[in-house]
């Protein structure tokens, strides 16, 4: 693992440091928010910052900050749960390409089918048969990261395969699921970190895309892309209601493709 | 070429009838019949019947799958059956507005991706060069539709110099029509723009290293005229490609930034009929993006090898 090698270049320390604060930030949501996410102070609607709203209220007399603690929440819930799922579903199909030439073609095509449909469209699509929310927005980010993943997979299990150490191992009787999981995975853990790290940005990227288009996570349950979407109206009065979530969302992809692009840089160097 | 248009017909056939099998059978997930659905849980079960009959729900799958996809065929879409709108009307009028947003988004792709790219493969002094990099790496990093949003924030709402949202067919009038289409443009083409100058960069670099250069400056071409007729058209074919790529993203991008810019396209329709439970139409749509994404991604392998003849694409292309 070249990681600690990567946090040591300025770009990936930023992006690192942002990721984290951004994330410790919504884990510690129920202890640093003011205010419940969904209480609504009467009166007190789209109210610009002030001392006792940082971010001031939405059109509903909402803290604003309250519900950005809470949003980030969300959306870290979100990546937790659909990226790892989404890499393991990837992996495991691209190691399917790797046992069978008929295994691949058929991976191949499937595949093929899932890169011709848009990502927003394939949302869509989903929002419509399973209704918008969670599951779908899970769904969603759950099989735009598999492609990607199954293809870096079988690549790199192709490459490794050809390594004198793994005829060596097969020389002294080692299994090919022992060969695989003790030696090849192993060696190709690196490119997935990297994969994983970019798909996270992506998730965050399209949770905000799904919400704009209203099949995202409903409310009262705030998210980032929901804060955007449902603030977007009242953009004149209150634009903290928008600006606020907007800065978290891309400081958040940036740091992510920040982290990613200097892993990567560190992989390269070897 | 034709040859290799012949050979890629039938994966392409084959992923566009997978798809259409797919999108018909997700009706299946609903609880319950569509009719009822559209309907609501109140519904008179007779009006329900009733519906489903006009939807053809009563009859075997696959004379209901073979009749929707002739329908796509023909153009035949039948009318809604939320609204009673004709479906093929209400596409032909909304794909009209999201192709207008497309093509000018890919022309600031272009013409932003050009200059990154010449810029930043050119340009030597170090301030600057680090300028155009940090430039090119936020712009990387802001999502499209975040863009606009800070678009509208600064040009519609702080400095009221163009309107927020909305649409003038740019043929009808080309001077309001513009205003409209400057800011979804801008923010959709922006992205793609800098995707496409990072690899016109690597391309360009690659090419001024070559030994071929060396002869023309040898010879006294002009450092200009060295950039502009022999490395530059030698960068460009696979920057194509990448270009190709990013009108199908472009396409994809458009249906969220139609929901920014309430810019009355097929992203709007579609959002339109998720919210109505629209089914008919959203089948039609998904089945149609499909479509339009391999068809603009043979068309770019194909002009890919018009422009570089070592491409062969009877092989591995």
């Amino acid at each position: 693992m070249r990681t600690p090698r990567a946090l040591r270049s300025p770009g990936g320390a930023a992006g690192a440091a942002t990721v984290l604060v951004l994330v410790a930030a919504g884990l510690l949501a129920p202890w640093l928010s003011p205010y419940a996410p969904d209480f609504q102070q009467t009166g007190a609607v789209l109210r610009g910052p002030s001392a006792g709203h940082w971010f001031g209220t939405d059109d509903l007399g909402r803290d604003v900050l309250s519900r950005l603690l809470y949003g980030i929440r969300q959306d870290v819930i979100i990546i937790v749960l659909a990226v790892p799922l989404s890499k393991a579903i990837g992996i495991a199909i691209g190691l399917l390409a790797t046992t069978h030439k008929a295994a691949d073609v058929l991976v191949q095509r499937v595949l093929d089918l899932k890169l011709a449909f848009p990502t927003v469209i394939l949302g869509a699509a989903l929002a419509a048969f399973l209704g918008p929310g969670f599951s779908t927005v899970l769904i969603v980010i759950v099989i735009s990261g598999i492609p990607v993943t199954a293809r870096l997979t079988r690549t790199a299990v192709l490459t490794e395969r050809e390594r004198g150490y793994v005829t060596g191992a097969r020389v002294v009787g080692a299994s090919r699921t022992a060969i695989l999981v003790t030696h090849i995975l192993p060696n190709a853990v690196d490119a997935l970190v990297v994969n994983f790290v970019m798909s996270a940005a992506g998730a965050v990227f399209l949770e905000g895309a799904l919400s704009l288009l209203g099949f995202g996570i409903q409310p009262p349950a705030p998210s980032l892309g929901g804060m955007i979407e449902k603030g977007l109206p009242y953009l004149a009065e209150q634009h903290w209601g928008v600006l606020a979530p907007i800065a978290v969302l891309t400081g958040l992809v940036i740091g992510l493709n920040l982290l990613g692009d200097a892993l990567n840089a560190a992989l390269r160097r070897g | 070429m034709l040859s290799y248009f012949i050979r890629r017909l039938p994966t392409a056939a084959l992923t566009v009838i997978l798809t259409s099998v797919v999108v018909f059978l997700l009706v299946g997930l609903l609880p319950g019949s569509p009719a009822s659905v559209i309907l609501g849980e109140q519904a008179d079960p007779a009006a329900v019947a009733a519906l489903e009959e006009r939807m053809g729900l009563d009859r075997p799958l696959l004379w209901q799958y073979t009749d929707w996809a002739r329908g796509l065929i023909t153009g035949d879409l039948g009318a809604s059956y939320v609204s009673g709108a004709p479906i093929a009307e209400t596409l032909g009028v909304a794909a009209g507005a999201t192709v207008e947003l497309a093509l000018a988004s890919l022309v600031v792709t272009a013409v932003t991706g050009a200059a990154f790219g010449i810029a930043a493969a050119t340009v030597r002094r170090r301030v600057p060069q680090a300028l155009l990099r940090g430039a090119s790496a936020l712009i990387f990093g802001v999502p499209e539709y975040v863009l606009g949003i800070l678009l509208i924030l600064a040009f519609a709402i702080t400095v009221r110099l163009l309107p927020a949202g909305g649409r003038e067919p740019l043929l009808a009038d080309p001077g309001i029509g513009i205003q409209y289409l400057a800011m979804p443009a801008i923010a959709l083409g922006l992205h793609s723009g800098v995707v496409v100058g990072r690899f016109l960069e690597t391309e360009l670099r690659g090419q001024l290293e070559e030994e071929y250069l060396d002869t023309a400056h040898a010879k006294g071409v002009s450092a200009r005229r060295v950039l502009w007729r022999h490395a530059l058209p030698n960068a460009l074919p696979p920057v194509i490609t990448v270009l190709g790529v990013r009108v199908g993203h472009l396409l994809g991008g458009a249906v969220v930034i139609e929901a920014v810019f309430a810019w009355p396209g097929l992203g709007q329709v579609l959002a339109n009929a998720v919210a109505n439970h629209d089914y008919l139409i959203i089948q039609d749509l998904v089945v149609y993006f499909v479509v339009v994404f391999i068809a603009v991604q043979l068309v770019s392998d194909l002009i890919h090898a018009s422009l570089d003849p070592r491409v062969r694409l009877d092989g591995e292309a």
